[in-house]
């Protein structure tokens, strides 16, 4: 979608963050993330960390994968803002109980906006086009049937 | 003998109102599922050929999630039939012609629902249902619907072949009104 759509510039692609507690290393994943994309690497985290995702909500190492997608100076630089986002640092359990990780404020505002949907699935795709809301979709969908839905969009 | 026959006689009305009832109950789930389908995605936005594309191409989407089959042509030839289907098997349903099949394929079609919805909640899969229409988060709620549709579905099948046979055993088929039991 990214290559032949955004790229285009017929979608314009807005990742949200909805770390489910039910999954034990969600959140933590979605801090490295976060931490990411403040210099600019956000995609090749997040690829690698979908790829390894069977791995690493196993053991936790997200590290790993975070450290092996991108170059040295640059995860120092993640690194430095993962500092006091550890994993013993649970996350916010409200608006007036912040974690103390400076990330986490991001997190909580697309959670907000999650439940204002609100999200029951994840991941969750919500679409706007000349300024209606669509229907939310969710699961996992291939790209070329994705791809027909954006298209009947672009057709209106 | 004289006291049988009304008793025979007004089990079977009752027999074919429940009948009514049951075939035009299970009409109407069919079509409004597939209006729902097929409606604009939109409120507010009128029908069109566009409109009806667009909530086509969302319910392929909706298809896709449950991740049972292989390709998205596949699931492309399913998202544009299936609504269609639904639509032409509620509207012979309510007309009541050839109900004994009409109410078999309504039974099978209700079984590969209720199947797939099975299958997709033991797997725990997040999805939405998609089924009467897109933001329906799959859950217990869908197993007791699509259940209770299934069940309905067998008893209005029970139903048009027990009047069916019990209107031949009397030897008075023309006494049964067209609509109800033309199968």
């Amino acid at each position: 979608m990214i290559n032949d759509y955004v790229a285009a510039g017929k979608v314009y692609l807005i990742h949200r963050d909805f770390p489910l507690p039910m999954h034990t290393y969600g959140y933590e994943a979605a801090r490295w993330v976060n931490a990411a994309a403040r210099i600019g690497k956000f995609e090749e985290v997040e690829a690698a960390l979908y790829d390894n995702q069977k791995a690493w909500t196993v053991d936790g190492n997200i590290q790993k994968y975070v450290a092996g997608a991108l170059s040295d100076a640059d995860f120092k630089r993640v690194q430095k803002l993962m500092i006091g986002c550890g994993m013993e640092v649970k996350p916010p359990s409200g608006p007036d109980n912040p974690s103390g990780c400076p990330l986490d404020a991001n997190i909580e505002a697309d959670k907000q906006l999650g439940n204002q949907i609100p999200v029951k699935a994840t991941p969750t795709f919500l679409t706007y086009y000349k300024g209606q809301k669509y229907p939310a979709a969710s699961g996992v969908i291939s790209w070329p049937v994705m791809k027909q839905y954006f298209d009947s969009l672009l057709a209106q | 003998m004289s006291e049988t026959a009304p008793r025979i006689t007004n089990n079977g009305s009752a027999g074919r109102i429940l009948l009514l009832f049951g075939r035009v109950a299970l009409a109407g789930i069919l079509l409004f599922a597939a209006y729902a389908k097929l409606k604009p995605p939109v409120p507010g936005m009128r029908w069109s050929k566009a409109s009806v594309k667009t909530s086509i191409a969302m319910f392929a989407m909706n298809v896709d999630s449950f991740q049972m089959l292989a390709t998205p042509h596949q699931v492309s030839v399913v998202a544009h039939l299936l609504p269609f289907c639904e639509l032409g098997l509620g509207l012979w349903l309510l007309s009541g012609i050839l109900l004994r099949f009409s109410s078999v394929i309504a039974m099978l079609v209700f079984g590969g629902f209720f199947t797939l919805i099975v299958r997709t909640y033991m797997l725990g899969l997040e999805i939405n249902c998609g089924c009467f229409g897109p933001g329906e988060k799959l859950g217990p709620r869908n197993l007791l619907v699509d259940g209770s549709l299934l069940a309905l579905a067998v008893a209005v099948t029970l139903g048009a072949f027990f009047l069916s046979r019990k209107r031949g055993g009397e030897g008075a088929p023309s006494s049964a009104p067209a609509a109800e039991g033309a199968g």
